[in-house]
């Protein structure tokens, strides 16, 4: 209409706006992405619980999470371990617990306990024994603090 | 003297949009919320727990209920499952429960009377006993209108 019959017109979109809504959104999903990547194994269905509150602001660093599936075994690293090398590995990491501590030179002596807290991370249809298990195992080991995880809501 | 020319520089901003619309389809596709996660914290000792976890919260409260003994302020709650690992019966004492609600009354009746000392509690359970049971029962000692939030687990021996 405006422009001449023989002329080009050259149509040149502003990219720039796009191009930063667009970075916003990965850079959303970026960091979305990387708490997903936590410690939490997805073939854990745990069970819901209305009053579990919600860890408030930073987690504890000291803290050692155990996956435990429906069939009660011992998910570490993304592989299932079975009871024996269950309580192996619990074993070790009491090790290195300790050993970490008498590095940092908050040496704690065999029978005390550990300040590490032991989260249990239980699929809902596990046995309340093979639960129990664990939890005396860790108490063999000196850990004393617990924290059961469960979903705060239906969703 | 060189003469200055004056040359525009265009920046191909299509390859980069691309580039960036294919990471954020990657995010999409693999967006997977975390659902939130809540948590029973608790200390658990290993022998007697209920008297030596009274130990470590003496600094907590200096009320009267830190005299007395930590085994006479421990309520114990039994639980009972069916063949199939869900919760049948729960009782305390020489009462039985069948629902989860009489249990929650009879708790709120218990928590409500002040001559009865109990401030944390023992639950014992069958061994084939859902974890999800468990943790409904956990939630109704937990909750906002019970509030006994020491427990301590033991196992039922076979019966």
């Amino acid at each position: 209409m405006g422009g001449s019959a023989s002329g080009e017109i050259k149509a040149e979109p502003n990219m720039t706006p796009l191009l930063d809504v667009v970075f916003q959104l990965i850079t959303f999903f970026m960091m979305v992405f990387k708490i997903s990547g936590e410690n939490y194994d997805q073939r854990v269905r745990l069970p819901v619980a209305g009053s579990a509150r919600p860890v408030e602001g930073k987690p504890a660093e000291d803290r050692l999470i155990l996956n435990i599936d429906g069939k009660g075994q011992l998910l570490w690293n993304g592989e299932s371990l079975d009871i024996d090398r269950a309580m192996k590995e619990l074993r070790t990491q009491s090790q290195l617990v300790r050993l970490n501590l008498k590095i940092q030179k908050k040496e704690v002596a065999d029978g005390e306990p550990l300040p590490t807290t032991v989260v249990f991370r239980a699929d809902k249809n596990v046995p309340f024994t093979q639960i129990y298990r664990y939890i005396t195992a860790c108490q063999t080991q000196g850990f004393v603090k617990f924290a059961l995880k469960a979903m705060s809501g239906e969703g | 003297m060189k003469k200055m020319k004056h040359e525009e520089v265009e920046v191909q901003i299509t390859p980069m949009l691309d580039m960036a619309f294919q990471l954020l389809t990657f995010f999409i596709l693999t967006f997977r919320p975390m659902p939130t996660e809540g948590q029973f914290s608790m200390n658990l000792l290993p022998s007697s727990p209920s008297i030596d976890m009274a130990k470590t919260d003496k600094t907590t409260d200096a009320t009267d209920s830190s005299e007395t003994p930590a085994f006479l302020r421990t309520l114990t709650v039994q639980l009972k499952s069916n063949l199939d690992g869900s919760l049948a019966e729960m009782s305390i004492g020489e009462n039985d429960f069948q629902s989860l609600e009489q249990l929650k009354t009879r708790l709120k009746e218990i928590v409500a009377d002040k001559t009865l000392p109990f401030d944390q509690a023992v639950i014992q359970s069958d061994p084939g006993l859902r974890y999800e049971d468990l943790m409904r029962v956990i939630d109704v000692f937990a909750g906002p209108e019970v509030g006994i939030t020491k427990l301590s687990f033991n196992e039922m021996s076979g019966v």
